[in-house]
């Protein structure tokens, strides 16, 4: 299905950004439907800024951007699209002497739920989301780290947003969070544009039909989770010794050596491509 | 909604009254307000009768929603007294809840701003106590002004840093939510500036009031303190808000001190002060209102 992303999800064209010396986006072009998309790239490689521009937080040197063809440098199109979002930032802090509800209750007033039952309402449904209900009353210093990171989640997701922006969401989480975490996402109603960057490919894998991976501040791959899986075809293999001419080598659970590199030696035992192996190959291309 | 037990429903096995059927009616469709709700929630676990006619009007997912923002609407703190006291006063209830991530509208904010003007009302008390004739021997004294430079110094810095507190990005731990939510970033400003400068303005005034200094020394440290906070709100349209302030300080602090080393520190607030501040004011304020996009666009620039 073609869709239109200049209406109906984002476009982001050439765009770039400098913090002083350091290139965080170079000419970046991207287009995000409806439906998970996944954001894989090394620390430094400008996800979080490419997330903060979105969220109209940050405002990029140069480039477009289109959110549900808005123009976020228009100043009633921007207060639109952040009527749309859902944001959460890779760092966000609290007010410890919030409780739960009442730190809700306050992303809920800043997004314009003003009616007090309306935003109980918002505050009990996301609760309720983050499997959070009995937390209303307790104060967010008490809280542990997965916790936290849940109400994080949660906040992001008060009036139901068209467009969610999670920054490394399941930082934090526990194995049985982060499988609750994707339960979540793919039942949220109304097909949201989600854009999810992790440094979890298993989180890309499991649950985001799309994935982008980033380095140096530029688009190196979009597609899908298979076909970045399917890029590392052929110098993905796995032997009973380590092999020095490749690019990494770990072993896996069968105590073998697994390796990615560029020349497979004549005699390997060809191993099935992952999506992380799909990564690992392409930013170790980058830095070759 | 106003809950009657009016027995309505017939008598039940350990409960001697009932809600009204509007009541249950109410709870099982989520209508009934936070009061009447608890009521009907507490009841319902001992009377079975009333369980089953709320049962007949709702299935058990809604009465579960209900339940849940019921504890929500519980857990969303109403402030108190004094908040519901500014409500009546047309104050909109969301905008006080804004105030509650304010660093300087803080109890412990507030008491260090009351313990720092102790600490300078004391001071400047006790000198006028020892030295009741104009200041100890072989000092040049100006009298009534020398002890009140600490005060005249300190006070309006007080305001500013109670203000400054409001707006810097860096006392919001959750700023960048606010950055992108679409409730106004001009408006979150001064909603929390304007109530940081009220609640540090009020210790300073009443500090001054117990100053040994002129009987208008109150009125006078006002306009200096407003000028000071203007003059940081508008520099930070230009600059960071940490070079904002920090100018916004100095541009007190130099003639203070100068003053008080040359002349008298007093004559920062008499005529010609206080002319200056009201320019300074106003032209701040100018700033504020032609550049208030500048605040829109991310509330204030890290």
């Amino acid at each position: 299905m073609t869709v239109d992303v200049r209406n109906d999800g984002v476009l982001v064209e050439g765009l770039s950004r400098r913090y002083g010396q350091i290139r965080a986006l170079d000419g970046l072009n991207l287009n995000l439907e409806r439906g998970i998309t996944g954001l894989l790239g090394p620390n430094g490689a400008g996800k979080s800024t490419l997330m903060s521009v979105l969220a109209t937080v940050n405002e990029p040197d140069t480039g477009q951007v289109s959110v549900f063809g808005l123009n976020p440098r228009n100043g009633g199109e921007r207060v639109e699209i952040r009527r749309r979002l859902g944001y959460l930032p890779q760092e966000l802090g609290y007010h410890r002497h919030f409780t739960v509800a009442a730190f809700l209750d306050y992303v809920a007033i800043l997004k314009e739920i003003v009616g007090r039952r309306r935003r109980a309402e918002e505050v009990a449904r996301v609760l309720a989301l983050v499997g959070m209900e009995r937390f209303g009353r307790r104060r967010i210093r008490g809280l542990s780290g997965g916790f936290r990171q849940r109400l994080a989640i949660a906040q992001a997701l008060l009036g139901s947003p068209e467009l969610l922006i999670l920054d490394e969401p399941t930082a934090g989480l526990d194995t049985e969070q982060r499988l609750r975490f994707r339960e979540l996402l793919s039942n949220l109603p109304g097909d949201p544009v989600i854009v999810l960057s992790t440094h979890q490919a298993d989180d890309i894998a499991a649950i985001c039909p799309r994935v982008v991976v980033m380095l140096d501040g530029q688009v190196r791959f979009a597609g899908t989770p298979a076909a970045l899986a399917e890029s590392a075809a052929g110098h993905v293999w796995t032997a009973d010794q380590r092999n020095e001419s490749a690019h990494l080598s770990w072993r896996d659970g069968d105590a073998r050596w697994r390796h990615i590199g560029d020349h497979p030696p004549a005699d390997h035992e060809a191993a099935k491509p992952t999506v992380e192996d799909g990564y690992l190959m392409l930013s170790q291309t980058k830095e070759a | 909604m106003t809950l009657s037990f009016s027995g309505a429903t017939g008598p039940t096995a350990g409960a001697s009254w009932h809600p009204s059927d509007d009541d249950l009616a109410g709870y099982a469709n989520g209508a009934a307000d936070g009061v009447a709700a608890w009521s009907v929630e507490s009841h319902l676990g001992a009377c079975a009768s009333c369980r089953s006619a709320v049962s007949a009007q709702a299935d058990g997912e809604q009465l579960a929603r209900n339940r849940a923002v019921l504890l929500a609407l519980v857990a969303i703190p109403d402030g108190g007294r004094l908040r519901r006291l500014v409500c009546r006063c047309g104050i909109p209830d969301h905008l006080l809840s804004l105030l509650t991530a304010t660093s300087s509208l803080r109890r412990s904010w507030l008491l260090a701003v009351v313990g720092v003007l102790a600490v300078v009302t004391g001071e400047a008390v006790l000198v006028q106590h020892l030295w009741p004739g104009g200041g100890p021997p072989g000092m040049t004294w100006h009298p009534g002004a020398a002890e009140l430079a600490p005060f005249l110094l300190v006070g309006p810095l007080l305001v500013l840093a109670g203000v400054a507190a409001a707006f810097m990005p860096a006392m919001d731990p959750s700023y960048r939510l606010a950055v992108a939510a679409p409730f106004s970033g001009l408006t979150l400003l001064l909603v929390r500036s304007v109530s940081a400068l009220v609640a540090a303005l009020l210790p300073v005034v009443c500090a001054a009031f117990v100053m040994p200094g002129p009987s208008w020394l109150p009125a006078a440290v006002l306009l200096p303190s407003l000028a000071v906070c203007a003059l940081a709100l508008a520099a930070v349209t230009t600059v960071g808000p940490v070079a904002a302030v920090v100018a916004a300080g100095a541009l007190w602090v130099v003639p203070v001190v100068w003053l008080a080393a040359a002349r008298s520190s007093l004559e920062v607030v008499q005529g010609h002060g206080q002319a200056l501040c009201a320019v300074v004011f106003v032209a701040a304020v100018l700033v504020v209102f032609v550049r208030r996009d500048r605040l829109e666009m991310g509330w204030v620039q890290q």
